[in-house]
């Protein structure tokens, strides 16, 4: 039984949460999440965080620009209005292919950090779930979420502390 | 984990903990501005006051203020809007390019030179308004459908593709800049005491936790904008040489524009990136963060890039000489030697000549030298794209319309004035934002195992 109670460990050093961290996902306990002021190399791997799809995205959003750019080029000037400037063709695709080019980076660019805040649920004016105020300088926290009649929290506690954090709490999310 | 390499140099210097980072990069935004911001914002906003001045005379006035004639249609306007994208092109280079081939050098400096992008961009984009003569109808070079029956416009033309380059360049520098900045802004947020702080900074931090979740996303499309911000800076400045060489003019009308135009950009922009760089060490304390080796590896750009700039007029001329065109041999011969031959040997002096200084280590670590050729180099690359505008137009294909062209008083405010919109933008930008990229610059200094915060030597380095 899952609660929504948590345990956070505290650190100072992204060394000690990583193999901290190592340690308590190889006992078996639940490590919702980590929090970093900064990337740690290789901890998305180690809580299992499938690599995000944002590429796909970010390539959909790339062939959408590309589409709508050349269907537009094309359309006004072989379809819409055909005008014949310096004798040369109306359908010229060659020099259609700067601004394609250019559209194709702009959609992929903002839909991709679109999605970006949509799978992160960020928004101007959120109120942040701030774990710890320190958690943007210096300092690491990990949580743990404790399962009811399973999760032995003495013996947690024991690790994290044993593993040099500076501090143990309690979080009960709702 | 992070490898630190027992043998190369710490990239920040003086043994700084995460928390030294934290406050050393957050000091100017929490206190009240210091003596020397005061006086530089002070003189850059008389300056702008220039440029609002002369623009406003120019907007009402019409292009008669300036100097322009039947021949020359084209001179400081354009110089000065191809000299500000280019200076953008340092920043998008710094941060995205150096990205993908993992220097991590980069990571103290990429943060004001991304300002430094977008504030050049607006410059830039001034000038493209300003030089339309009417500006309230700027809007007719973007596809729309419009009044005069569906007249659209031609995508043949390389001014419409500029439209979209440069657009597409300024709003996705924006949208790069702004990504770096979120978790900086958390860190902002987080340490707020005021009421207004916390909102200001909370508002525009968009709830950022520092999650592993978000740093992993986060990371993905840094990669990605990093992957598509590459191939667009490069794309930008070809789009803009195109403006020229898609043309028939003598002295325009050359293959070698893209590349040469690229290299003159990333010259021009470290230029200025040091000049700011130099400037901001030394008045807001980085010089942990920026060091002397951040400036060597600057500088060393500056000479390669300064060198395919001289290497590329070289080429013209031996182009011009080798194709037999005798328009083309007069254009190059009257850039050297013609009415305009100053403004060509200050920029072959500034570019070509000046950077090879940049062989002697001494030159490479000295900041007062560096920043004396930091101007140099922004001195000749507005010079050389006067050159190029300016003598290729003013001998026109008949001699009965050949023509000079001096500016008037109003296009040089106009020019003066653009940098003090610059500097407006970046001194505003180093009072209210992390001038420095804490989240990345904590990730590069040693992480000390027992001893983290007490035990630092300077120089050490620990293997993880």
């Amino acid at each position: 039984m899952q609660t929504n109670k948590y345990i956070l460990g505290v650190y100072d050093n992204p060394d000690k949460i990583y193999s901290t961290t190592k340690k308590l996902i190889n006992k078996g306990y639940k490590v919702d999440d980590v929090y970093s002021p900064f990337a740690i190399h290789g901890m998305d791997r180690l809580l299992g965080i499938k690599r995000s799809n944002l590429t796909v995205a970010a390539f959909l959003f790339a062939m959408t620009g590309l589409t709508l750019a050349v269907t537009f080029q094309v359309y006004v000037s072989k379809i819409d209005w055909p005008m014949i400037i310096g004798g040369k063709p109306n359908l010229h695709i060659p020099t259609y292919i700067p601004i394609t080019f250019e559209l194709s980076i702009l959609f992929t660019a903002f839909g991709m950090v679109t999605c970006f805040f949509i799978v992160n649920r960020m928004f101007w004016g959120k109120n942040a779930d701030i774990i710890d105020p320190r958690v943007t300088d210096d300092l690491f926290v990990v949580s743990i979420q404790i399962q009811e009649n399973k999760t032995d929290i003495q013996a947690l506690n024991q690790i994290l502390v044993e593993n040099g954090a500076l501090e143990v709490r309690e979080r009960i999310k709702d | 984990m992070s490898y630190e390499s027992p043998i190369r140099d710490q990239l920040v210097t003086g043994g700084k903990t995460y928390r030294d980072v934290t406050r050393d990069v957050t000091r100017p935004l929490e206190n009240a501005p210091s003596k020397s911001w005061w006086i530089g914002f002070s003189i850059s906003t008389l300056v702008l006051a220039l440029w609002i001045g002369a623009t406003t005379y120019t907007v009402f006035v019409g292009l008669g203020a300036w100097g322009l004639n039947k021949t020359v249609g084209w001179a400081f306007d354009i110089t000065n809007f191809v000299f500000w994208v280019g200076i953008g092109h340092a920043g998008t280079l710094i941060s995205a390019v150096l990205l993908l081939f993992r220097q991590k050098w980069r990571m103290s400096i990429n943060r004001s030179a991304e300002a430094m992008t977008i504030f050049a961009v607006i410059c830039a984009a001034s000038f493209i308004l300003s030089h339309m003569g009417r500006p309230w109808v700027a809007y007719w070079p973007i596809p729309l459908p419009n009044a005069f029956g569906t007249l659209w416009v031609n995508f043949n033309s390389p001014l419409v593709w500029d439209v979209f380059a440069i657009s597409t360049y300024f709003s996705v520098s924006l949208v790069f800049w702004y990504i770096g900045l979120i978790p900086d802004i958390a860190t902002v947020r987080d340490r707020a005491v005021s009421k207004a702080r916390k909102f200001w900074y909370g508002f525009f931090a968009m709830g950022w936790n520092g999650s592993t979740k978000t740093w992993h996303r986060y990371e993905v499309i840094s990669l990605i904008l990093a992957g598509i911000s590459t191939p667009l800076v490069l794309s930008v400045h070809s789009i803009v040489s195109m403006d020229f060489a898609t043309s028939l003019v003598p002295g325009w009308h050359t293959t070698i524009f893209p590349p040469y135009f690229v290299a003159g950009a990333i010259f021009s922009g470290f230029g200025m990136v040091l000049t700011l760089l130099i400037i901001a060490r030394e008045v807001m304390n980085y010089k942990d963060y920026i060091t002397e080796a951040h400036l060597d590896a600057m500088t060393k750009i500056v000479m390669v890039t300064g060198t395919m700039v001289g290497m590329a007029y070289i080429t013209e001329f031996f182009v011009a000489a080798y194709s037999g065109v005798e328009y083309e041999q007069y254009a190059f011969l009257n850039r050297a030697f013609g009415p305009y031959w100053w403004a060509y040997w200050t920029m072959m002096t500034c570019n070509l000549v000046a950077p090879q200084v940049f062989w002697f280590k001494w030159a490479r670590t000295t900041p007062w030298f560096i920043f004396i050729m930091s101007i140099i180099v922004n001195i000749g690359m507005w010079f050389e794209r006067f050159v190029i505008i300016v003598t290729s137009l003013h001998r026109d294909f008949l001699p009965s319309s050949w023509a000079m062209y001096t500016p008037t008083i109003t296009e040089v405010s106009i020019l003066i004035g653009s940098f003090g919109l610059f500097f407006f933008l970046y001194f505003l930008f180093c009072k209210f934002l992390p001038t420095i990229n804490m989240a990345e610059v904590k990730s590069i200094i040693p992480t000390h195992h027992e001893d983290h915060g007490h035990n630092h030597v300077k120089g050490e380095n620990h293997a993880n």
